[in-house]
């Protein structure tokens, strides 16, 4: 039986309840439809069902609801019949438009098999009224979303202009920080075995990596975020400088997010520090304290007599950020230590390339020109920039012995990009389903990059300049490395996915906030729930059949053209033409099954054997 | 020792850092080094002590040897071996560093002292000494050679040797002849060491009737016969002694159309669908005044043989595709980009190159066109005619495209060989004049894109492409059967050797694998995850083996939902391909204007097959989207040492599946026993312990208590590897930082103090 990565997940369900667009079951809740419009339209062969049989009876009935069903403290917020859905892909389909407060759900009964399209509110950037009253006395709306899609709408114009339009209504619930309401997050009630807040746990990882040592300490001084608002309570420094110390360094350092240590290798000792800029300015201000901190970080190192400095930025933009007071460590100030700088663009600069991508890949590509078109994006130059940079850390730790420090401008995008690269290349513990979940506490969510503000979760102004696809690169960047290793990593790209998806979901609070100091006083981990008690829940459909264990492997990906490609199970999956490529996964385990039934037999055969022969047995 | 070349600029890059590493003075070995000789191989010039070149930027690990051109290769020969490369695939008829003529596609000669450089054709001059020879091999392999220690005069002449011989001018100074000739036949007319051709293979050829019949039958083609009026090559030179036509078509009528179309090449029938419509290819009518005519008389003859009388539709290739003038140049640029460019400033802009090079594009439209070839068999049920002007290019690609995509008898190793035997080799296609390379890369996407359902690997892929380099195979080496019967006939003849009952020389097919591997290597070929029926079911107990059989074909096409086949007999399009049927553009996302979205049969027909689950026993369309076409990798990188992803690769997955898989086969034949033997009766087997040499995978299972782990050696380039071939930095003990694109652009004072070198 040939199956889509859909019906790996879907047979990966335990549930008998469920419905055809809602591949959830009581005991997880769902993510929600990611089908394309194509595969969600058809209710013989929807991608939830594939392999289901059972299902199936349970879902023609359900096909015949023009509701969802709803998640736990979910609500119906208004319903709308005869609304448009212009279909990029089929064209104009009429039907049923329902609003909750954490969903889109449209439901087109014309068609056979009926047309669904589910999609939480989180995911819309923008809705827009488009045009007045046309000829037909309708009004349309587009919705642009996160997730590359753009989706549009058209309904008959209200003959009472007092009643509100639901995309008003949609307007209220899709932005609920905007309107003074709360995230669905935050009222989301459903119970999992696990509690995913308890995946992380600092003193635990740092413990794993031998730490504390005779060198490096674990220190108090941010308990209560005082030293740096942006970091989080538990931090490993050198142990010969006093936290009085830290202070002053911090003083030197942009936001206050001093040197401190991310990773270190279990046998050269040589370590990944993170960090912010320096604030040297225009007049090239020194801290002693700061060039003898370095300089106690290299000695930490025996192995060698040198430090590596690596600035994400152009070397252009570092020294343009002296006009703002930053800048970058000067070689005169800071002996033995190596500056390079990776070129690695801002957020701004990543922004407008994705927009750019998502007019080349949504709806439809442009079949003469694509690869001048996806060039002139220059989606994947960034992403190889960010690997290439990833690399010469990890080569540098592990060839080279030497230990590093990596900063951009605040330490809180590119930084943790790097760092997190490098560490998955070093470290075969962050290639393992709850290792990649430690990671991503750990030097994303700890560290303080601002979701928040990155994605602007239930903010309706879409133009924030802080919004950038940072996160979204990263992921990209991991699933390069999946392509090259592809036995190396204990997830699959479903993983990935999932976690981009309810990235932007609003339906757990993983991705909440800006910093762990504003997610413990939001009390997120006792009012939300995380993603990751819903990943580990069934982990099954996250795991990558392939994986070898081979933790000592370090991982040196080859980051060229040659080698690096669009991400289309991403970026271009709402196509319907695409279907998700027959995964080697799947006839892995088919052939693991067939292996477990045929050793079952000839377990059986051999009993019966030993019982009709006693000879043999003697 | 800067030296630019006109012709290549691109080649600079090679010569920039050449050092002769002072440290290691080199002690050319003394020891007497003996080229190592094929049947009727003869040694035509050689040189001693010559130095292979393996990494660019240092002497550091280049191989001192002898250089030998012999009348089939050109032959490297060492005392040094390269690091320890147990993996690399070991061909019997080359040695590790050997090139069959018949792969060099250039040969440069280089004099660095005075500057000079000159690619050598046939029968040319050389008016400098050469201090070293670079072969840019068809296989996308660069080899260099340096002179430095050698004697000048032998170096020179073997350079014009190799240069002569890999340019044959006359076909029988192929080496293919010699070697048949001494191997097969010794001197009295006796078998020497006989190859049974084509005996030991389990596949059809189809250079008899009783073959074609075979798959008249199993594809059910029941108005269709067996046509012999061309035996002996009389009536046309191009195609083969036998093949199929309408059995409404006498052959008296055969014979009146022959000389109305192109080189004679009257309509041969290719395959037919379990519905009854048939595929058929012939080449474009000479004469305008019988056009109608005769196409009248070919459509109805086909119509005829279908069960429902349904219609023919014909496709003009030429109309439709890339000529094979466009083909070769597309694939030109693309080894440009891929292998001599530079590193980095191909990297830059690869993206556009590739696009530029519009090898991906024109993969896609053959892609394409075969997919909407198979909506007219499959989808509407008629007949279809592929028409090409000689009918045997671009016809060859899309006919055996539609068949592997809705037959997956030829998804299967013999299927997939007897399918390039029908329509590539016995349908005529020029091999000796064309190095089309297109067919294979066409198969490779749909490897990619369903992996499970073939049930060979692109390791047999590579390794098949590779074979048309080496011309002792009688498979690529003539443009049509009958200039393989008529070459081997004269050569026979003015070597005196006597042929016995047979007509002409018999040479050993390609497929004759053992020819050139070993059985171990020649598991790479077979793909672990195939699909083939029984090969994962175990069906009411018993256990069925993993050799497919073919009556499982047809049941699966016809088992189609017959919701699907209404719709799609419902569909008003028109009659003929059109030559593009884009995407119907889509509102921009300021959702200016709405556009009324048409799509039409055959995108609806693409789209609903999609949307269901895949059956790998049933039709399999290709994504079409242009940016779910790749380049195939393995082909085109796995020369580039800098390209290989080192403990990575798709093979890391392979090697994962080949263990499982063998464990099943073992579980399976342990089975076997277990059921073949009642315990009363051989008590003495020992059915724990089945013997596993018969496996047909290359990476074995390794017993549960080893931890499992991926062998070190492998890489993106596996079976292959660039070891050992020129690269433009070396990789070999250089730290990794300095292969990263973009490396001179930082602003590092690392970087600039090993500029300052």
């Amino acid at each position: 039986m040939k199956s889509t990565p859909l019906l790996q997940r879907a047979s990966g369900h335990r549930s008998t309840s469920t419905s055809r667009s809602d591949r959830s079951t009581h005991a997880a809740k769902p993510p929600f439809a990611m089908s394309s419009d194509n595969v969600a339209i058809s209710a013989e062969f929807s991608p939830e069902l594939r392999g289901r049989p059972k299902a199936v009876a349970k879902v023609l009935r359900d096909s015949n609801k023009e509701e969802p069903q709803l998640l736990p403290k979910e609500s119906v917020q208004d319903m709308a019949k005869d609304v448009t859905y212009i279909c990029p892909y089929i064209g104009a389909l009429r039907g049923t438009l329902t609003v909750t407060n954490y969903r889109l759900f449209f439901k087109c009964m014309d068609r056979e098999p009926a047309f669904v399209l589910d999609l939480p509110l989180g995911v819309v950037s923008r809705v827009e009224k488009i045009g007045g009253a046309s000829s037909r006395g309708e009004v349309s709306y587009g919705l642009v979303c996160k997730d590359i899609r753009n989706l549009r709408f058209a309904h008959k114009q209200m003959e009472d202009s007092l009643i509100k339009s639901i995309f008003e209504i949609l307007m209220k619930f899709a932005f609920p920080v905007s309107n003074g309401l709360t995230i669905f997050a935050f009222e989301y009630g459903q119970v999992y075995p696990e509690n995913g807040w308890k995946v992380y746990d600092a003193q635990a990882e740092y413990k794993r990596q031998g730490l504390p040592n005779e060198s490096w300490r674990i220190t108090k001084v941010n308990d209560h975020y005082e030293l740096c608002d942006t970091y989080p309570s538990t931090l490993v420094v050198p142990v010969n400088i006093p936290d009085e110390e830290l202070k002053r360094v911090a003083a030197f350092r942009a936001k206050g997010r001093i040197p401190v240590l991310s990773w270190i290798h279990p046998e050269s000792q040589a370590t990944v520090i993170r960090c912010s800029q320096p604030m040297v300015g225009v007049n090239g201000k020194r801290s002693k304290d700061d060039e003898k901190y370095l300089q106690t970080i290299m000695d930490a190192n025996a192995q060698s007599h040198k430090l590596f400095i690596f600035d994400a930025r152009p070397s252009v933009n570092a020294a343009a950020n002296k006009m703002k007071g930053g800048g970058y460590e000067s070689e005169d100030a800071y002996q033995n230590a190596e500056l390079v700088f990776l070129d690695i663009h801002n957020i701004h600069v990543m922004r407008e390339s994705l927009r750019k991508l998502k007019e080349v890949v949504y709806p439809n590509i442009e079949e003469s020109h694509w690869f001048s078109n996806l060039e002139s994006t220059h989606w994947l130059e960034h992403i190889k920039l960010i690997l290439a940079g990833a690399l010469r850390i990890a080569d540098k730790v592990e060839s080279g012995k030497t230990s590093v420090v990596v900063h951009c401008s605040d330490g809180w995008d590119r930084t943790a990009q790097l760092t997190s690269l490098a560490m998955l290349m070093l470290d075969g513990h962050y290639r393992t389903i709850r290792g990649f979940q430690v990671l991503l506490e750990k030097e994303w969510l700890s560290f303080g990059h601002r979701f928040q503000l990155r994605i602007g979760h239930g903010d309706k102004n879409h133009t924030d300049a802080d919004r950038s696809p940072v996160f979204l690169q990263f992921i990209d960047c991991v699933w390069q490395m999946i392509r090259q290793f592809p036995a190396a990593f204990e997830f699959n790209e479903y993983f990935l996915i999932t976690i981009l998806d309810h990235l932007y979901s609003c339906l757990f609070g993983t991705f909440m906030c800006n910093s762990e100091q504003q997610r413990v006083k939001e009390e997120l981990p006792k009012k939300t729930v995380s993603l990751w008690a819903y990943i580990n829940s069934q982990l099954e459909e996250f795991t990558n059949p392939l994986y070898v264990n081979y933790s000592n492997h370090v991982l040196f990906p080859v980051v060229s053209m040659r080698h690096l490609e669009l991400w289309v199970g991403y970026y271009i999956r709402w196509n319907p033409r695409m279907r998700p490529q027959e995964p080697v996964h799947q006839r892995y385990k088919e052939l693991l099954a067939k292996r477990a039934e045929l050793q079952k037999r000839v377990e059986e055969l051999q009993r019966e054997e030993r019982m009709g022969c006693p000879h043999l047995s003697l | 020792l800067l030296i630019m070349f006109p012709l290549k600029p691109t080649f600079k890059s090679y010569l920039l850092p050449v050092q002769t590493d002072l440290k290691k003075t080199p002690q050319p070995p003394i020891k007497k080094l003996e080229a190592k000789l094929l049947p009727g191989e003869i040694v035509v010039n050689e040189v001693s002590f010559v130095r292979k070149c393996i990494g660019a930027d240092s002497s550091h690990g280049d191989l001192w040897g002898k250089l030998i051109c012999t009348n089939f290769k050109v032959s490297f020969i060492t005392h040094d071996a390269l690091p320890k490369q147990r993996f690399q695939v070991a061909n019997r008829l080359l040695g590790e560093h050997d090139v069959p003529l018949a792969c060099v596609e250039q040969v440069v000669t280089v004099n660095d002292a005075k500057g000079k450089q000159k690619v050598l054709c046939s029968n040319q001059k050389l008016k400098f000494n050469p201090t070293e020879l670079i072969l840019y091999c068809k296989d996308f392999r660069i080899i260099r050679f340096r002179f430095d220690e050698a004697g000048p005069q032998s170096a020179k002449k073997v350079c014009l040797a190799i240069a002569h011989y890999s340019h044959p001018a006359d076909p029988q100074l192929l080496f293919g002849f010699e070697y048949v000739g001494k191997q097969n036949y010794g001197s009295l007319g006796e078998r020497v060491n006989g190859v049974d051709p084509g005996g030991g293979l389990q596949m059809p050829l189809f250079d008899r009737p009783s073959e074609w019949d075979r798959e008249i039958k199993r594809t059910g083609a029941a108005e269709w016969r067996v046509c012999s009026i061309n035996e002996g090559y009389v009536v046309s030179s191009s195609l083969p002694e036998y093949f199929v036509v309408p059995v409404s078509l006498a052959d008296q009528d055969l014979k009146q159309y022959l000389c109305f179309f192109t080189a004679h090449r009257i309509p041969l029938w290719c395959w037919n669908h379990p519905n009854g419509s048939a595929l058929v290819r012939m080449a474009s009518i000479s004469d305008p005044l019988q056009q109608r005519k005769l196409d009248q008389r070919i459509c109805s003859a086909i119509t005829k043989s279908h069960p429902q009388r349904s219609d023919v539709l014909k496709s003009d290739l030429d109309k439709n595709l890339p000529n094979i003038q466009d083909i070769q140049a597309a694939f030109v640029k693309v080894r440009q980009i891929c292998v001599i460019g530079f590193w980095d400033e191909s990297e830059e802009k690869w993206l556009s190159s590739m696009e530029s090079s519009r090898w991906l594009e024109y993969v896609r439209s053959f892609l394409k066109h075969s997919a909407e070839v198979v909506y007219l068999l499959e989808g509407k049920h008629v007949s279809v005619i592929l028409q090409e002007e000689e009918d045997r290019d671009l016809s060859c690609v899309v006919s055996s495209l539609v068949q592997l995509m809705l037959d997956p008898h030829f998804r299967s190793l013999t299927g997939f060989q007897s399918l390039v035997q029908k329509e590539w080799v016995m349908a005529g296609h020029r091999f000796l004049d064309r190095c089309n390379h297109l067919k294979k890369n066409n198969k490779e996407e749909i490897i990619n894109q369903y992996p499970a359902a073939f049930e060979f690997t692109e390791t047999y892929l590579t390794v098949l492409s590779d074979s048309m380099w080496i011309p002792v195979f009688s498979t690529f080496l003539f443009n049509c059967s009958q200039q393989r019967t008529e070459n081997s006939m004269d050569f026979a003849k003015s070597k005196c050797i006597p042929l016995g009952e047979e007509k002409a020389l018999r040479f050993p097919p390609v497929w004759d694998w053992s020819q050139q591997f070993t059985s171990k290597d020649q598991a790479l070929f077979n793909n672990p995850m195939y699909v083939g029926k029984g090969a994962t079911c175990v069906q009411n107990g018993t256990v069925k083996s993993f050799r497919r059989t073919k009556k499982n074909y047809s049941s699966t096409l016809r088992g189609m939902p017959s919701s699907l086949r209404n719709i799609l007999m419902d569909g008003h399009d028109s009659l003929t391909l059109t030559r593009r049927n884009s995407l119907v553009p889509w509102l921009k996302p300021d959702f200016s204007q709405i556009r009324e979205v048409v799509e039409s049969p055959t995108e609806r027909f693409f789209r609903d097959w999609v949307s269901r689950p895949a059956d790998l026993q049933g039709m399999l369309i290709p994504q079409l989207l242009p940016s779910h076409l790749a380049l195939w990798r393995l082909y085109f990188l796995r020369w580039v040492p800098e390209a290989s992803i080192p403990k990575g690769g798709s093979v890391t997955a392979y090697h994962k599946l080949s263990q499982l898989a063998d464990e099943v086969e073992m579980l399976q034949s342990q089975l076997r026993q277990y059921k073949g033997a009642t315990p009363a009766s051989t008590p003495t087997s020992n059915p724990s312990t089945p013997s596993s040499d018969h496996s047909r995978m290359y990476f074995k299972a390794v017993s549960t208590h080893e931890p499992s782990s991926t062998p070190e050696y492998l890489s993106s380039s596996f079976p292959f590897s660039p070891v050992g071939n020129m690269c433009r930095r070396s990789i070999l003990g250089t730290p990794l930082s300095k292969f990263l694109n973009g490396a001179k652009i930082w602003l590092s004072t690392e970087t600039l103090a090993n500029e300052a070198l």
